[in-house]
This record gives structure tokens, C-alpha cells and sequence, in this order.
């Protein structure tokens, strides 16, 4: 028998949507640590997990997605402490003073004590083209959770307020269940922290 | 029906039912080449002899290694840790579980711990932990109610973060349920009464679940109509073999839809009220079930009023307006613990404020309902319900709850769009 008629089959690449879903990550990422500072119910959130959490947003099968081309070339700085997306891959931890951090997209040194991983690329570029609602993604099984259920709860919440803040209300409207009324977010208080959030995550983080 | 743009269903559980279905255990435990088992139950179901016609029944065909019946009302980890220690000092090579769902979610979580290794329960917390088939684990269900004989999940406590650890993993779901209505016949009339409330509250909310699809929905519609039909007569009959027969199985199609469509609202209440006040189960769902449609009315007013056909039945159905059905459905539910309150002699409460403990003290004082409500952000239920509820709304919930009095659905926070299936 000659085994070379059977040959490997490689899995295609799509390369466009990876790198959308990259750029949304890492904004989304950068989002979460500006958040943490700008707003109680965030800094609540992620206050009450314990001081080693570490959580990774991924995409299934993990190993398909390579780095970014640029990664290659990059000094480390530049890629591995988020100031540009290095890939797919989304970590948020505590840092050493219990503080949220995004923390790029390379987990290797990390200690992931959360997984959240969508089951396919073509599902998560549906959620990050905002065509599928965040609660409809989860009751439909896009999400794997391996870890701790509350830590992965305290995770939607915060996530539900970020992009409420980050996204103009039509947008935001297909992520959460309920878009949150006057009296929960004042629209004086959501437009401050938008702006804030807008020009952080690009500046300072 | 509601065809989901997509869903996932899974039941792998062998089902054995009837009046000699405890005969069959030997020969179903030898087909998975087992022949040592262990019993993991409790003193009350040890106490009214249960255990006793459940070893008569397999006879001399099958010899019980040690039956362990240390658990607890709350089961909690150092329980299961101790009960793995027995099991692997025994040599056992399968488990048969026989109680309510403490019992059945502790034998999960010793199999865990028995089949893979380890010292402690706490190595496999939360999702996906368990990664390969576990040791042959048979469930005997004695209350009509958990469904937990069909489900992936163990609830299972730890005392000393005063936390319940959930468990999940699809190689937990039991080789085998037993449903033998000897196993339910000594039930008193008002634990009848809340399990199989239990049970209507993981069908209906599994019918109006963001995750409902159309397998689960056959087995809640049927689940419901069942228990519409027979609980109040068992109540009153508590001799009624065949009834609890169908109670039982009742529970068991409610296991199967819940454990794909998930729970909601309800339940994101209910075990609230469980962890901080210590109400059972099923009597914190019959409670709340009512009030958990009621809030969630306005979001899926079509899929609730749906409930009124296996609840009511066909005549009812026709004669109600299409607007008015949900409505209906939420009445009859009231209806229906009014009547096991009045059948019970006011053992099954209607309201929190009722529910007494058996110094006759108020297990639910109303200066907890504000803690209750800012603790509910805390539960996984949370998720599959097609309505969002934060604390304030919770609260307002609770007091309609505790005081026995509808919802008024116009004070309701609303916003969103309409739940997408």
C-alpha cells in the first residue's frame, strides 16, 4: 500500500476574518482594562476573583491560529504587552497589585484558570460582526467554558457593560439581553466613560 | 414549533420503568461488567426502609459491597471525598445511588473521584473537567421531582467558601435510571407536592428556555401534562401505584428537557433563596414558578401561552384567547398550589412568608429579601432565561413572593430586543 495516496488534509486558513477577529479582540481586551478603572460595577466584578484568575477568549482548534505575519518581525514589546494584536487569542488576568489586565494573546508562561472558547471561526466572526447575540451565542453552545462557572458569569457581565459603553446603542442592543434604561446608566455617564474609553484604549490603555 | 437556527440534544441515559423494574438491576449491572456495587443514600431513606425492598428486589443475584448513607441534606465535598475513600477501600466497581438529589449528586460526584483518581472531589470544580467515561453508576430515584437521574450536573457544596460547586461534563450523566414507584410510595403528601412542582418547573422552564429546541419540548410538553393530571390525585391516593408511576416518569421527561434547555429565572431565584435561607428545593420552584412566567410574560408571551394546552388541557386551550393564554397558564399554576395547600392540610406553602420549619419558625424573614435579590447576580440560571433581571427587579419579585400577590408587570424593566430562538 502506498500511504503517500493519503496524504495529510490541511485545514484551510481565512485569514481576513482571523485578522478581524484579532483587531476585535485586542480592542475589546483593551477595553476590559480601561473599564476596570473607569467603572465600579467592572472593578466589582473582577474584584471578587480570586487573585490568581486568568482568563483566555479563544477560538477552536486552538493551534490553527497562528501569530500575526508582523509578530515575527516585532520586538517583543510591542506585540506581547498588547500594543499591537498578536493573534486571535484574548487574555485578561490580575496582574501583581490585583489590577485587571489585558494580557495579549500568548499564553504560553500563563497560568489560564478560565477558558472560554468559541467553537469555530465562522462563529465568532458572526458575534464580532455583531449578527448573533452574546446571551443567543452562549445558550447555543458556542461557548466551551472549561473552569469555574461564576468566574465565567462575572466575565458576561463585565463584558455586557463594556460593550455597552464601547458600542453606539444599536449595536450594543444585538449583544445584550436587555440594554440597560436611564436609571441603571445614565446617558451623561455612559457618554463620558465612552469617550474616556475611546481614546484610552488607544493611548494609554 | 419553534425550529432554533440551532440546537444541540443529548440523552444517553437507559431508562428502566415499572413495578418490578428494581429486578432488573443484577442483570443490567452484569452487562456492564460490574458485580460490586456500592449504595450511596441517606438515613431518612435507609429509615423507611427503602434500601431494604431495593436489596430484596436484586435478591441473591447481586451482592452489595457496603451501603453508605452519610449524606447529608446538602451534600457537600468532604462527604464525597470520605465516601471515595470507602469505595476504593472496598473495592467496588459501580455505584447505585437511591435517594432525592442530594444522594444522586453526591454518587456523581464519588464516581468522579473513584473512576479518575485523585484525593479530592475539589481537583474536577466546574466545566469540562471530567475528560473520559467514569465507572457504571445506576439511579434510583425516590422522590418524583430532581430529575438529577438524567442530568450531566452535580450541585455539590463546599462549607468552607460556603459556596456550591457546580460540576458539568457529559461522562456524569447516570448508565442506568430505576424508576419503581415502590421506591416513591412512602413520600408524604407535601414532599409529593413540592418534588413534582419541582418537576413542572424544569419542564416549563425548559419550554420557554432560551435553549429550548424541539426534542425537549416533546418531552416538557409531555412532563407537564402528566403532572397536571396525576399530582393531585396522588396527593390525595398517596397509594396510587400507577399515578406515582407516572409522576416518575414525569420527572424523568422534565430531567431530559431541562438537562438540554437549560433552567431560568426560576431557578436562578429559587436557589437563591436555597443557599441563604435553606428552603427546599422543590418548595421554593412551586413557589416562585408562577412568578418567574409572569415576569418573563412580556418577553415570550406566545411560547408561554403554549403551556396552557398540557396544563389546562385542549378545552381550556380553545376557549381562551390567544392574548389571554399566558395569563391562564400562570393562573392555573396558582390554582394548582392552592389546591395541594387545601389537600395537604396547608403543609405545601403558597407564599414564602408561609414556608415554617418544623419549630414552626419563619424560614424566610422578610429583612432578607434585599440580600436575597443582590445574590442572585451569583447563579448560573441566569443565562438561558429570555428575560434579564438585575437586582432591583429581583427584589420586587421576591416581595410579590413573599406576600402572595401577582406581579405588577407594568413596573417591570424592559428594553432589548424580542428573544431571538
Amino acid at each position: 500500500m502506498n500511504i503517500n495516496k493519503y496524504p495529510e488534509i490541511v485545514p484551510g486558513h481565512k485569514f481576513l476574518k482571523q485578522f478581524y477577529i484579532g483587531i476585535m479582540t485586542w480592542t475589546i481586551g483593551k477595553a476590559f482594562q480601561v473599564m476596570y478603572k473607569l467603572d465600579k460595577n467592572v472593578r466589582a466584578e473582577f474584584d471578587r476573583l480570586p487573585a490568581n484568575f486568568m482568563m483566555m477568549l479563544c477560538i477552536l482548534p486552538e493551534d490553527a491560529f497562528k501569530p500575526f505575519f508582523y509578530a515575527k518581525i516585532m520586538p517583543d514589546f510591542v506585540v506581547n504587552y498588547g500594543l499591537l494584536p498578536l493573534g486571535v487569542p484574548m487574555i485578561l488576568g490580575k496582574d501583581k497589585e490585583g489590577k485587571l489586565k489585558y494580557m495579549g494573546s500568548d499564553k504560553r508562561g500563563k497560568k489560564i484558570t478560565l477558558k472560554l472558547c468559541m467553537k469555530s471561526i465562522d462563529e465568532a466572526f458572526r458575534i464580532f460582526s455583531f449578527r448573533e447575540p452574546l446571551a443567543v451565542a452562549f445558550n447555543h453552545g458556542i461557548y466551551i467554558v472549561d473552569g469555574d462557572l461564576p468566574e465565567s458569569l462575572a466575565f458576561v457581565r463585565a463584558m455586557e457593560i463594556v460593550l455597552v459603553t464601547l458600542l453606539p446603542k444599536s449595536l450594543a442592543k444585538m449583544f445584550v439581553k436587555r440594554y440597560p434604561s436611564w436609571k441603571e446608566l445614565p446617558p451623561v455617564k455612559k457618554w463620558i466613560n465612552r469617550v474616556l474609553l475611546w481614546l484610552r484604549v488607544y493611548t494609554v490603555g | 414549533m419553534l425550529l432554533p437556527s440551532y440546537y444541540d440534544f443529548c440523552c444517553r441515559v437507559k431508562t428502566v420503568s415499572g413495578n418490578k423494574a428494581l429486578e432488573q438491576i443484577p442483570g443490567l449491572l452484569a452487562g456492564m461488567n460490574a458485580s460490586r456495587p456500592m449504595i450511596i443514600t441517606d438515613k431518612g431513606v435507609v429509615a423507611v426502609g427503602l434500601i431494604d425492598i431495593a436489596k430484596k428486589a436484586m435478591g441473591k443475584k447481586l451482592k452489595i459491597v457496603t451501603v453508605y448513607d452519610n449524606v447529608p441534606v446538602d451534600s457537600n465535598y468532604k462527604i464525597v471525598d470520605d465516601a471515595a475513600r470507602v469505595y476504593r477501600q472496598k473495592k467496588c466497581d459501580s455505584i447505585i445511588a437511591i435517594g432525592g438529589g442530594s444522594a444522586i449528586d453526591t454518587a456523581k460526584g464519588v464516581n468522579i473521584v473513584a473512576s479518575l483518581g485523585g484525593s479530592s472531589l475539589l481537583e474536577y470544580e466546574g466545566f469540562g473537567a471530567v475528560k473520559r467515561k467514569l465507572n457504571p453508576l445506576v439511579v434510583i430515584p425516590t422522590t418524583a421531582g430532581t430529575g438529577s437521574e438524567m442530568t450531566l450536573v452535580a450541585v455539590i457544596a463546599d462549607p468552607d467558601r460556603k459556596i456550591k460547586m457546580l460540576f458539568v461534563s457529559y461522562f456524569m450523566l447516570p448508565d442506568i435510571g430505576v424508576l419503581d414507584p415502590r421506591m416513591t410510595r412512602t413520600l408524604p403528601d407535601f414532599l409529593t407536592a413540592s418534588t413534582a412542582m419541582d418537576a413542572m418547573t424544569h419542564a416549563c422552564e425548559a419550554y420557554f428556555s432560551m435553549e429550548k429546541n424541539p426534542l425537549s419540548d416533546s418531552h416538557a410538553i409531555q412532563a407537564i401534562q402528566t403532572i397536571s393530571q396525576n399530582l393531585l390525585h396522588v396527593v390525595k391516593n398517596p397509594g396510587d401505584l400507577k399515578g406515582r408511576a407516572a409522576l416518575a416518569a414525569a420527572s424523568t421527561m422534565a430531567g431530559v428537557a431541562f438537562s438540554n434547555a437549560m433552567v431560568g429565572l426560576v431557578h436562578n431565584l429559587g436557589h437563591t433563596v436555597g443557599a441563604i435561607c435553606h428552603v427546599p428545593h422543590g418548595t421554593a420552584m412551586s413557589i416562585l414558578l408562577p412568578y418567574g412566567l409572569e415576569y418573563s410574560l412580556h418577553r415570550a408571551s406566545d411560547v408561554i401561552g403554549e403551556l396552557l394546552f398540557p396544563i389546562g388541557g385542549p378545552d381550556v386551550y380553545a376557549a381562551t384567547p390567544k392574548k389571554e393564554r399566558g395569563e391562564k397558564a400562570i393562573e392555573l399554576i396558582r390554582k394548582m398550589n392552592q389546591d395541594l395547600h387545601d389537600a395537604t392540610g396547608g403543609k405545601h406553602p403558597r407564599f414564602l412568608k408561609e414556608i415554617r420549619d418544623r419549630n414552626g419558625a419563619q424560614v424566610v424573614p422578610e429583612s432578607v429579601l434585599e440580600t436575597l435579590a443582590q445574590a442572585i447576580m451569583l447563579d448560573g440560571a441566569r443565562m438561558s432565561n429570555p428575560e434579564e433581571i438585575y437586582p432591583a427587579d429581583a427584589l420586587m419579585v421576591y416581595r410579590h413572593a413573599w406576600e402572595g400577590t401577582p406581579i405588577n408587570r407594568k413596573k417591570i424593566d424592559k428594553g432589548g430586543k424580542k428573544v431571538k430562538w
